[in-house]
């Protein structure tokens, strides 16, 4: 009998020390940060999941595209060395990713996402000091909000990275029919997928020349077939090579992520048509942070002439452009190393 | 045409006060199971749910199917669960929940079951770690943060039947519960549910 609970006794205190090695974590360790937050602002709670190496305070807020995108979308080859180097936070953004909350969808806007974003900066300084650093990166739809967060208040912020960002969502109808149609005669006198580009000149030219919305959704639709095609015939590298989308598949329940994006995207695309009405290229003066703008020479989805034009109207003094010649719309995944070494460099320049 | 019908009620009645009558018979305990099984949707979500069933109405119904009598039984059971689920790849997806309703169960003479769990008054509350709550300049921590929402469920399942076992069954569910309001909607969830019913008043 006393042999039997020796082996109680035992198999519970192995059992609680496998429990305690498993239930380690980062959590409080600055050089390596492993923790998930929430911020609740204005009936949202939205994710943060801040990893990496923050011994000096210096955090980059990465803003995802979409609108409904995942934070964790980011994590892979690129963003493993930013971490190695600074603390990163990845973002779920309001109706995105696994957020949650109870509003309406009259009570959702682009400034409220903006005031989010700024929500979860005074969190991070609450958190980790006062002294603490910010720079904001977005890519794509994370373009649109991180600019929007920019001209709402820049000053908390040492520099913004914009990443094949959408600045003027509604000059990409224009962008589209151009690039598209540039992109196919030049691809046609190279003798490349010729039925597939000559198909793309005939549903260019099938298009209202004046923007709407249906047909800015069957170029944009188009536009990753594009790249697809381009990745095949060898224009582009492989942009799953350095991503880790596999690892996150387990992280974000995906019928709740996607059930997610549907909602915010119909809300913000379709019901608000922010595709159609935004434009900050005017704005742009207005911001002075130090910015690099950063984009794939081959994307379709959010043409370079974007990145090109914001780095010609920015206010900042310190502006770069780095046009990736082997990307499209994903450069941080299509040349992870080119894309960390730029950003750290601008970071580490900045800081 | 009318006439026909209400014999035919008559005999429902007649053969359902019969029926009633041996099952009003038998103590609370003998019409009560408990249930515990997994709850989740392997990928995302993994938890236990504990729950109970009370048989409310039982009767037997016989159909003859290529020449062969075949009775099978229909319960009607009151119905409650509480569980817990989280992901534990995040921390991001965790949360109690607990429904109420009613269960239609058919068990043929196999005690193989088939049964569909309607529950109307359900209760889904989310989990969530640290949390910072901004109110204008104001950062306050939250404490016990986490979400409630109006869940309620519906499954459909199969089932066995073990009678006289105090393992008196097992059963396979598939669960749909919507979370309202769930940011700017209503969230569908899906989930999985396996696991096995047990009545202490049987000896074996």
């Amino acid at each position: 009998m006393k042999n039997k609970y020796r082996l109680l006794i035992k198999s519970t205190l192995v059992l609680i020390s496998i429990l305690s090695l498993v239930s380690c974590s980062n959590e409080g360790n600055l050089n390596d940060l492993n923790e998930t937050i929430f911020v609740r602002h204005k009936n949202a709670d939205m994710p943060a999941y801040i990893k990496g190496n923050a011994s000096e305070k210096v955090f980059l807020i990465t803003l995802h595209g979409g609108p409904g995108g995942f934070g964790l979308g980011f994590v892979g080859t690129a963003f493993s060395k930013i971490e190695e180097n600074y603390g990163v936070v990845y973002f779920d953004q309001r109706g995105s990713g696994l957020s949650q909350g109870s509003y309406s969808n009259e009570d959702i806007s682009l400034d409220l996402m903006v005031e989010d974003v700024l929500a979860l900066v005074k969190v991070m300084k609450l958190k980790f000091g006062n002294d603490s650093r910010f720079f904001l990166l977005g890519h794509s739809w994370g373009g649109t909000l991180g600019t929007a967060t920019l001209l709402k208040d820049q000053s908390d912020f040492s520099g913004w990275i914009e990443v094949d960002g959408a600045n003027n969502p509604s000059g990409l109808y224009d962008q589209y029919i151009e690039t598209f149609t540039s992109t196919a005669n030049t691809q046609i006198a190279l003798g490349n997928s010729l039925e597939f580009w000559e198909w793309v000149l005939t549903s260019v030219a099938e298009v209202d020349p004046v923007s709407n919305k249906d047909d800015f959704f069957k170029l944009n639709s188009m536009s990753f077939e594009l790249e697809a095609t381009l990745q095949k015939d060898n224009f582009l590298n492989n942009p799953d090579n350095g991503s880790e989308s596999d690892g996150i598949i387990f992280q974000y329940n995906l019928l709740t992520a996607f059930w997610n994006l549907s909602q915010i995207q119909y809300i913000l695309v379709d019901e608000q048509c922010l595709f159609q009405t935004l434009d900050f290229t005017n704005q742009l003066p207005e911001i002075t942070v130090p910015s690099l703008f950063i984009s794939g020479e081959y994307d379709m989805v959010v043409p370079a002439v974007s990145a090109q034009r914001a780095f010609d109207n920015i206010g900042s003094d310190i502006k770069e452009l780095r046009i990736f010649e082997r990307s499209g719309h994903s450069p941080i995944a299509s040349e992870p190393e080119r894309f960390a070494e730029e950003v750290l460099r601008f970071m580490n320049e900045n800081k | 045409m009318k006439k026909l019908l209400l014999a035919f009620m008559a005999l429902f009645t007649f053969t359902l006060s019969a029926q009633y009558e041996s099952l009003s018979s038998s103590s609370f305990w003998d019409k009560t199971e408990f249930k515990i099984g997994y709850s989740g949707t392997i990928f995302w979500s993994n938890g236990l749910t504990v729950g109970a069933e009370y048989v409310w109405k039982e009767y037997d119904k016989t159909k003859e199917r290529r020449g062969t009598e075949r009775t099978n039984t229909h319960q009607f059971l009151f119905n409650g669960n509480l569980g817990f689920a989280t992901n534990f790849a995040s921390k991001t997806d965790t949360g109690a929940f607990t429904n109420f309703g009613i269960t239609w169960r058919r068990t043929n003479k196999k005690g193989k079951q088939f049964s569909i769990e309607i529950n109307p008054l359900g209760y889904y509350r989310s989990f969530l770690p640290e949390t910072f709550e901004v109110n204008g300049d104001n950062v306050d921590k939250v404490f016990l943060p986490g979400r409630g929402y109006y869940a309620p469920s519906l499954s459909i399942g199969i089932g066995r039947q073990r009678k006289g076992k105090v393992r008196s069954g097992s059963y396979f569910n598939i669960n749909y519960s919507p979370r309202f309001n769930y940011n700017a909607g209503t969230l569908p969830t899906f989930s999985l549910q396996y696991g096995f019913r047990f009545n202490f008043k049987n000896k074996k």
